[in-house]
């Protein structure tokens, strides 16, 4: 026999690649790496608002690797890194103003500075009709910290068409409150929360799909803010929350919408919808434009007050966390995307607005701390 | 007890196909020649571009989208093998060719308008495919046909997956394209007849025998769809240079360590003329027969005991 032919090597080096047996669900063929850098920055408070000290907010610097790669024809490995870096300062109390309306004081003359670092490595198999993953992450603070893993599943029927999938999570942190003895602080303390989330997406047509998840969460431990001179809330709260998510590929106009629709309810009392809407614009294969809306309001748990009493007795629940007040928020972000090569770089900015003026629920006891913020990332991906 | 013969046939990919296993249970034997049926017909379903639900008409359907389609990744690997197939027959196997294939219609014998056969060629040309990761990018008009790969393609996936079934003694033929699980009892290895085209009666209706004992064998010829005009045979496999089918021999059968390698070694030498196609097997140093034009039959491999 002839030694065999270039043409033959080439063409068995493709064919002895195809997999051969059935893998309908297949791990990713690439690997990829990504970076993103955020910055958070709170918009400093009125002098109004908060008379006395500093009025500087949180401003937070977030740094996020991600590293994905095949592993064999039916593992994929997951690995994720973050690095926050948070300054500023946090409402410490409120009480009311010279005016009569309340106030608030920021914690700290020099505010808070804080570093966290969080790893979370995951794995999945794909087997023929759907895939099973699990992961496992550890997050440090100085004052926090948090162990947490989670297994999931997911199955395809009715040819692919539909996905369901299962998730459950479980996450036990601790919270040693930096200068505890000098505050009267709590010196340790901790708490755990479990999740379960049902998910169903579709694929109606070539053009649009339809996504739907229910989850519910249940925790339990010290759900106090440490940091606030008054704050003392229930040490159980279950937390459930319905999301939606359609997606339309407008054909003509090379764009597509992406709707959201999230309903969230708590036993604090808070209920929120969120509803944000996108149209994702295709400039040439390689630039995406993506203008944001998104509208958010909640109603205020049962026992928000926007002056903290400090006759009440320490068992009774009440907080001024502005997170827990009636508020709505509107949010715009603009996000560009383009490739080259195998880098894809994702560049966007965001202006949030809170205010008790756009809530759409009834608003007894306006928070004096709503935030505004602006947000602002870069992101690079690379894929080989 | 010894193991004794077991057959099974069903339809899959127009074709009969026929799975032959040696095992002592007839149950066991029944099961796996099921679930190899079932990735047969798994096979059908994804890569026919005869059924409209196909992955292949999906990808179709979405030709001159900028959004390009996502492609898994046992699609993007059919897909490299196919670019293989391009580059090594010099851009004559282009699985890109499904609007030509389409507009030849062989039952009825007649040649298409020249203005169609223009337009299929201008949306030709695997070159033409763009790739953005796992997203393929394709012209607006262009085809894909996987037909002349995933029947091979299936035929080793079957066997692999009996293998990894447990079964060691067998053979998969989908239509003429065979891939052995493993040899007979006693490392006997099969003996494969290839049909002449040229028959009309029994006296002459093998044109080689081939003893398979691992590998696949692969035929490609103008077996059934050939049609003459202005004196002229043409069989049924399109040139995509040209537009019109190929006029070099009229049948090829190869055995290879893969049945996806035979099948594409033997598509592209009836593409190419006669005298490059007989050629090319030579030079590929794989057993093989041809028939030319005129009725010869040639290849240094008939009547032998292949192992590959």
């Amino acid at each position: 026999m002839a030694k065999p032919s270039r043409s033959l090597l080439a063409l068995s080096t493709t064919a002895l690649a195809l997999p051969g047996i059935a893998i309908a669900d297949a791990p990713p063929v690439n690997s990829s790496l990504s970076y993103k850098v955020s910055n958070y920055q709170e918009d400093d408070l009125d002098r109004a608002e908060s008379p006395f000290g500093d009025l500087g907010r949180y401003d937070i610097d977030v740094h996020q690797f991600q590293f994905i790669s095949p592993i064999g024809r039916a593992f994929s490995l997951q690995i994720d890194a973050n690095y926050e870096d948070l300054s500023g300062a946090s409402p410490w109390f409120t009480t009311l103003g010279p005016n009569g309306s309340p106030i608030v004081n920021l914690s700290g003359a020099s505010g808070i500075q804080d570093r966290r670092a969080e790893l979370n490595v995951g794995t999945r198999y794909y087997l023929e009709n759907g895939s099973i993953g699990g992961n496992v992450g550890y997050s440090q603070e100085n004052d926090y910290r948090a162990t947490y893993g989670g297994i999931s599943g997911e199955r395809h029927f009715n040819d692919d068409l539909t996905t369901v999938s299962i998730g459950l999570s479980y996450s036990s942190d601790d919270i040693f409150p930096t200068d505890a003895e000098i505050f009267n602080r709590v010196i340790s303390e901790d708490k755990s929360s479990a999740s379960a989330v049902l998910n169903i997406s579709q694929i109606i047509n070539q053009v649009s799909t339809f996504q739907t998840a229910f989850s519910i969460t249940e925790q339990s431990g010290f759900l106090t803010d440490p940091y606030k001179l008054v704050d003392t809330r229930p040490d159980k709260k279950t937390q459930i929350a319905w999301s939606n998510s359609y997606r339309r590929y407008m054909r003509a106009a090379d764009a597509a919408w992406h709707i959201n629709y999230r309903f969230y309810h708590d036993d604090f009392g808070v209920t929120s919808h969120t509803s944000d809407m996108s149209w994702h614009q295709n400039l040439g294969s390689s630039v995406q434009i993506i203008p944001m809306l998104r509208y958010y309001t909640q109603s205020a748990a049962n026992f928000f007050t926007n002056v903290d009493d400090f006759t009440s007795p320490a068992t009774n629940f009440q907080s001024s966390d502005y997170r827990l007040s009636a508020f709505g928020a509107i949010s715009g972000a603009l996000t560009l995307k383009t490739t080259f090569g195998n880098w894809d770089a994702t560049l966007t900015g965001e202006r949030y607005l809170a205010n008790e003026k756009y809530s759409a629920f009834n608003v007894s006891q306006p928070s004096t701390a709503l935030v505004r913020y602006v947000r602002v990332s870069l992101g690079l991906d690379y894929s080989f | 007890m010894n193991p004794s013969l077991k057959r099974f046939s069903f339809q899959a990919m127009g074709s009969h196909c026929e799975i032959q296993l040696f095992h002592d249970s007839r149950v066991y034997a029944k099961r796996l020649a099921q679930k190899l049926g079932t990735e047969a017909h798994r096979l059908e379903k994804k890569y026919s571009r005869f059924r409209s639900d196909s992955l292949a008409s999906i990808i179709n359907r979405q030709a001159g989208d900028n959004y390009g389609i996502k492609i898994d990744q046992e699609t993007k690997l059919l897909f490299d093998h196919a670019l293989t197939c391009f580059e090594e027959s010099e851009g004559l196997f282009d699985i890109t060719s499904g609007q030509l294939s389409r507009i030849w219609d062989f039952k009825s014998g007649r040649v298409p308008d020249h203005n169609r056969i223009a337009k299929a060629l201008e949306n030709t040309g695997f070159d033409k495919l763009s790739w953005h990761r796992s997203r393929l990018h394709m012209p607006a008009g262009m085809e894909i046909d996987f037909g002349g790969i995933v029947k091979e393609y299936a035929a080793d996936s079957l066997a692999k997956l009996a293998r990894a079934l447990g079964s060691n003694s067998g053979l998969i033929n989908l239509g003429g394209d065979f891939s052995v699980i493993g040899p007979m009892p006693e490392n006997e290895s099969w003996p494969i007849a290839i049909a002449n085209p040229h028959s009309t009666d029994f006296t002459n209706s093998v044109m080689a025998r081939i003893n398979l004992s691992d590998g696949g064998l692969a035929s490609s010829g103008d077996y059934e769809r050939f049609f003459f005009f202005e004196g002229e045979r043409y069989s049924h496999i399109l040139n995509p240079k040209t537009g019109w089918p190929s006029k070099g021999l009229r049948a090829v059968s190869v055995a290879s360590h893969l049945c996806t390698v035979a099948g594409s070694m033997a598509s592209i030498a009836m593409l190419k003329n006669e005298t490059h196609g007989i050629q090319w097997l030579l030079d590929s140093g794989l057993p093989h027969v041809y028939m030319k034009q005129d009725g010869e039959i040639g290849g240094p491999s008939l009547n032998a005991r292949l192992s590959v």
